[in-house]
């Protein structure tokens, strides 16, 4: 676990390499928690759900689906060039990214 | 990789130690003394080519697409790959060249310590970019011609794109790059392939790597020009005598099958055949060590907008993307229950495959070409050619 992580907010790029991009969740049994599994590229969410349950029915009971661009991400992870660092801390402060 | 020289005429290469853990015995220098632990990592740089190929995987595009990582998230991107330990990044497309910071790239992955390998259609490829490319470390060019001239021009949408590749050859080899062919076979281009073979090595390519048709980007709308299972048989003992008849002249051609496990077992079968049992034990020996089919595992693809794939074939599904979190975070991730079936698919494999007796050295072929063709990502690959009493 990450204490008083610097966290930045990935900028918004499109992820629609061959399509629509689906982010996909899936909850194995009722009492467990949803699991992101990754995405599917589909023109619709009825494709993208036939493509997610093609992929992952035989282990889950609930699949869910969100359009991968209405995602808002905040991650320590600093790839992206357009990330946004997020005031962290009372004060606010930002810690400098590192290179 | 399947390597045809290496098992049937015992030509050492470059990849013995990562392909086969065969280091120790081989006269080449290797890439790695060890079998690889970490996948090969297909870079598709853009989506962005010159050309419009009819089988092209990433459905690539004469115009930009938006999203593509940028020289210094790519790398960022490299630095990450070369701290999970990959031991080589083929940097794809699109078509490569068509990226003004290629080289630069090349050079950091080669200053990580990271070999970088590259697929193109030679098309760009001038004197001044190979020895730009050839100083900043890159180790291997694969360049795609798919036929004859004409049939070749036709495939890539473009008059002239034969002769371009084969200047862009040219200028590999005048720089004294090693380059190889990259041919994908299929119903129309399957008789061409002896003609190509001689002419470019004519030419003084010694390399030529065979692909099978996968279903991923344009691939999946050309799946009825794939060759019929019979015919893919034929081309692959095509490939087999060709390889053979070249060394036994003295011209040691390296060969290599890419997209189709289902060849190794008719490789051994071919070696039981015509050159007896204890080589085709040799050959099995070696294709175990291999691993069957690398999907997932060996292999791993990022496309140009960061998202990681199973294979670079397999556009439609991604693992996570790399601006959100790092290649190595993504990849060991278990915890997504399709790559762990994945990694343990000779446990789930249904049909022909579950009882074959190659299922170690082949692990089913592609699993893509399952999911298109049956819906069921275990079910059997569609273009396995092996005859039932060989499986059996
Ligand atoms: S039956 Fe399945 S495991 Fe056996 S060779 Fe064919 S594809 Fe491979």
């Amino acid at each position: 676990m990450v204490e008083n992580p610097d966290r930045h907010r990935v900028g918004d790029h499109p992820r629609d390499a061959a399509g629509r991009e689906w982010e996909v969740f899936v909850r194995p049994d009722g009492a467990d928690p949803l699991r992101h599994v990754g995405s599917v590229s589909a023109p619709s969410v009825g494709v993208a759900y036939e493509q997610a349950e093609t992929l992952f029915a035989w282990c889950a009971d609930d699949v869910w689906l969100c359009p991968a661009d209405a995602v808002e991400r905040y991650s320590t992870h600093t790839l992206d060039d357009d990330a946004e660092r997020v005031p962290v801390g009372p004060d606010g402060d930002e810690r400098p990214r590192e290179s | 990789m399947i390597s045809v020289s290496k098992l049937l005429c015992e030509l050492d290469a470059e990849g013995d130690g990562l392909r086969y853990d065969a280091a120790a015995d081989s006269s080449k220098p290797q890439i790695s003394r060890e079998k690889q632990r970490r996948p090969v990592v297909v870079w598709n740089l853009t989506k962005q080519c010159n050309l419009y190929c009819s089988h092209c995987y990433a459905a690539a595009d004469t115009g930009t697409a938006p999203g593509e990582l940028g020289t210094a998230e790519g790398k960022r991107l490299l630095d990450d790959l070369a701290d999970y330990g990959v031991p080589v990044v083929l940097f794809s497309g699109g078509e490569p060249l068509v990226r003004d910071d290629l080289v630069e790239l090349v050079g950091y992955a080669d200053d990580l310590g990271i070999r970088p390998v590259l697929s193109t259609n030679g098309t760009l490829i001038t004197p001044e970019t190979a020895a730009e490319l050839r100083d900043a470390g890159l180790r291997y060019a694969g360049v795609s011609v798919d036929g004859l001239p004409e049939r070749n021009d036709e495939f890539r949408g473009a008059d002239g794109a034969f002769d371009a590749a084969v200047r862009g050859i040219g200028a590999c080899l005048d720089a004294g790059l090693k380059t190889g062919l990259r041919y994908t076979i299929t119903e129309r281009n399957a008789d061409d392939l002896p003609g190509v073979v001689e002419l470019l090595h004519d030419e003084g390519v010694d390399r030529f790597c065979f692909y099978h048709l996968d279903y991923g980007g344009r691939g999946a709308d050309i799946a009825d020009a794939d060759l019929s299972p019979g015919a893919k048989r034929d081309a692959v003992r095509r490939v087999c005598d060709l390889t053979r008849e070249y060394h036994d002249r003295g011209a040691e051609i390296e060969t290599l099958l890419v997209g189709n496990y289902a060849d190794a077992a008719y490789l051994v079968e071919y070696a039981r055949r015509h050159l007896g049992e204890a080589v085709a034990e040799r050959v099995y020996d070696y294709l175990r060590r291999n691993g069957g089919d690398p999907a997932g595992e060996r292999v791993a693809d990022v496309d140009y907008q960061g998202n990681v794939h199973p294979t670079q074939f397999w556009q439609g599904y991604s693992l996570g993307n790399v601006r959100d979190r790092s290649f190595g975070d993504i990849w060991d991730d278990e915890s997504n229950p399709l790559l762990r079936r994945l990694r343990h698919r000779s446990e789930h494999l249904n049909g022909r495959c579950a009882d074959c007796r190659y299922r170690e050295i082949c692990r089913g072929g592609s699993r893509l070409r399952a999911l298109s063709a049956h819906g069921d990502l275990f079910a059997p690959d569609p273009q396995c050619y092996l005859r039932e009493a060989e499986i059996a």
